[in-house]
């Protein structure tokens, strides 16, 4: 299919009113998932889910899309109102969000956030289109020993991310890898790991357990609370505000910020593990850096607030890339997208593009008329954000739960699924405690199968030599990958050896 | 030290599990004929290796880091427990346990009443009144969207009565649908609203 008809097609599943009223519904939740504290992106998404059981596949992927594109936009919400990022990756926009409401510039603030974000999330769309059809037809020629290096970089990026609990960080790709073993075997349907548990005989059902780590943990997590709440009078503007769009002179000073920040945030999201919050620090420090008046910074400018949201919101259309195309998510949201798309039977990976073209385009329609849409949403959401923090956590709490058991339960219509949610809820804790990182377990436990797969044909075909599978001669792609992820898994022994030495 | 605890629970549970339940079935002898197949268990037994020797080196350096700490001791771990058992976390997730297993006999509109009314009660409301009444509300909200808009089929309940009501209202939303889409109102109604009124002597005593 070519670009155009792969763009008629998706303007033909996305443009028409009960989609677009959809597309708003969504919009509006997402924005408000994000915006509340305590409710992550990935949480939202996981959430969302539980509204799309029922829909056909086309619609399920728009709705999904929407939550997960506007998610990210709420956090900003919160951030310039109240200090407080709704989703981590809005951080960087409280350093100069929070100081223009402060001196009463809350409206213009938001007017730059949503533009920003709207900017950051066409952008990475239109990468996401672009490279889709490039990258799947380089994915096509991938062989076995090839798909394995690439899904083994995905997991060894993740481990120099967090380097300060690069050992947890490993401990816990290796259990998610480890829980993706459980089940029958995919090769050769032979029993694992499942301590004779029926209900484990065809794996770990992922979707509850998804809920329970994103959803429930998160409630459990509050039930404790160690802060006080929100409430909208903490807010500069006592959480009633206008928002203002930022005059064409001031737009036209931020057009380089918006162009840099939504490349770099493309090119973040796309890396697996590197997900918005990284993409949202690293281009507020780069633009620190590059600008003409670094001091001005953290004294609220819409400089700022331009970085951050334009990353943030680069970086969700960003992940999509690599979970399209090659069927591997870039981040925690993303594999929560990942298991709702394969349960609506979309064929993640190269053979989306080839067999199933209209799910691809419908994504990236929705992605751009959401991050259109969500500037008019969610403008109106901020005037009425008030009456929504109102809300007090006693009602939105045992609502989230509902809905998580509500999202399990329908999966496949199993109580056994609502209690593995628990479970899940509760590891989600203890997984705390043990600075383990929920993110490496999610993929690990997502990619597992397929790393598993692919291992096991490349060593039948090298004939059980596993030197010739990353061989540089057969296999150059392997070759190379495999060498970057050694490097990336063996950095945190090798580095502290030469800073050692030149200490010395 | 709970962390310590943990750390130490999962290396011998990987331990054990490469011992005794890798593989849990006889590999299929084509498998085991053929010299470059990969057998089912060097991934996951490779994995636990490789786990065990992470879970190691991280047990090593929490003693490490923690030595000398005065709550640093078993005897102080175990004296926290009852702190754990009156937290509001220990209750919280009581609910959801005591939730995930009345869902199916009790059905989706008792559960959720009951679980909207204890977690808001632990999370701090206190105007019963008012709970109890958004409670009803949300159910009833949760239902008519999941139920009768998105087609979910949520637990009815195993309980003859409880499920009787559940038939009942899906009857309900669905002549309320039937209205709309003008098709037949369905017989299921009337045959589940019989059945709950039989029931009803049952249920008064």
């Amino acid at each position: 299919m070519s670009m155009g008809q792969l763009l008629m097609s998706g303007i033909s599943a996305v443009f028409n009113p009960s989609m677009f009223f959809m597309v708003c519904i969504a919009i509006i939740l997402g924005t408000v998932f994000g915006a509340l504290p305590g409710v992550s992106a990935t949480m939202a998404v996981a959430l969302g889910l539980t509204f799309t059981y029922t829909m056909q596949p086309i619609p399920a992927i728009v709705f999904l899309t929407a939550i997960y594109c506007s998610s990210i936009t709420g956090g900003s919400i919160t951030a310039i109102l109240f200090k407080i990022p709704g989703v981590p990756s809005s951080a960087p926009t409280t350093f100069d969000g929070y100081p223009m409401a402060q001196r009463g510039e809350a409206g213009k603030a938001l007017g730059v956030a949503l533009l920003a974000s709207a900017i950051g999330g066409v952008f990475s769309a239109l990468a996401m289109f672009l490279l889709s059809q490039p990258l799947t037809a380089a994915a096509l020629k991938f062989g076995p020993s090839d798909l394995f290096a690439v899904t083994f970089l995905g997991l060894s990026i993740l481990t120099c991310l967090d380097s300060d609990h690069i050992l947890t960080c490993i401990i816990s790709g290796l259990i998610g890898l480890l829980l993706a073993c459980i089940g029958q075997d995919k090769m050769y349907a032979v029993q694992r790991l499942t301590f004779g548990s029926s209900q484990l005989f065809a794996g770990v059902e992922m979707i509850p357990v998804l809920i329970g780590l994103f959803a429930i943990t998160e409630v459990f997590n509050q039930t404790n609370p160690k802060k006080k709440r929100l409430s909208a009078e903490d807010g500069v503007t006592g959480g009633k505000v206008n928002t203002k769009m930022p005059s064409l002179k001031e737009f036209l000073s931020i057009k380089w910020t918006l162009i840099r920040c939504s490349l770099v945030g493309t090119v973040v999201g796309i890396l697996p593990g590197a997900g918005a919050t990284i993409a949202s620090f690293m281009c507020y420090t780069m633009e620190t850096k590059l600008s003409k008046y670094p001091e001005k910074f953290g004294t609220g400018i819409i400089d700022g607030i331009a970085a951050s949201e334009a990353s943030n919101n680069a970086a969700t259309g960003g992940a999509m890339v690599p979970l399209l195309s090659l069927g591997i998510p870039g981040g925690n949201a993303a594999a929560v997208m990942m298991s709702a798309m394969t349960l609506k039977g979309v064929q993640l990976g190269p053979l989306l593009l080839t067999q199933q073209p209209t799910y691809l385009s419908a994504t990236f329609m929705s992605m751009i008329v959401t991050n259109i849409l969500m500037v008019i949403v969610a403008m109106w959401i901020a005037k009425v954000f008030a009456q929504i923090l109102a809300i007090p956590y006693y009602y939105l709490g045992p609502i989230i739960v509902m809905l998580a058991i509500i999202g399990s339960y329908a999966n496949q219509m199993a109580i056994a699924d609502v209690q593995i949610m628990v479970i899940a809820g509760v590891l989600g804790l203890l997984v705390k405690v043990c600075h383990f990182n929920s993110a490496a377990i999610v993929l690990g436990l997502v990619l597992g199968g397929m790393c598993e797969s692919n291992f096991s044909r490349a060593y039948t075909m090298s004939k059980a030599n596993v030197g010739a599978m990353f061989s540089p001669v057969q296999h150059p792609i392997a070759f190379v990958l495999i060498i970057i992820c050694l490097a990336l898994l063996l950095s945190p022994i090798i580095m502290p050896l030469f800073k050692k030495k030149k200490q010395a | 030290m709970f962390e310590l605890i943990l750390n130490v629970l999962l290396f011998v549970f990987f331990g054990w599990a490469f011992f005794t339940h890798v593989l849990e079935a006889a590999v299929p002898a084509k498998v085991l004929k053929n010299p470059y197949a990969l057998k089912p268990d060097v991934w996951p037994k490779a994995i636990i290796i490789l786990l065990e020797i992470c879970l190691l080196i991280n047990i090593i350096k929490i003693i490490r880091k923690n030595k000398g700490k005065e709550n640093f001791t078993i005897s102080a771990f175990i004296a926290s427990i009852p702190e754990f058992f009156k937290s509001k976390l220990f209750q919280g997730i009581l609910i959801l346990a005591v939730a995930s297993f009345i869902l199916e006999p009790l059905g989706f509109m008792v559960t959720s009443f009951l679980v909207l009314i204890a977690y808001g009660w632990l999370l701090g409301a206190r105007k019963y009144g008012q709970l109890v009444l958004m409670s009803l509300l949300i159910t009833f909200i949760l239902y008519i969207v999941f139920s009768g808009l998105l087609s979910v089929n949520l637990p009815r309940g195993t309980i003859g009565f409880l499920r009787s009501f559940a038939l009942t209202l899906e009857g309900i939303v669905q002549n309320v649908k039937n209205l709309f889409g003008g098709s037949k109102p369905a017989e299921e109604t009337v045959q589940a609203a019989t059945a709950l009124l039989r029931s009803l002597p049952v249920m008064l005593g």
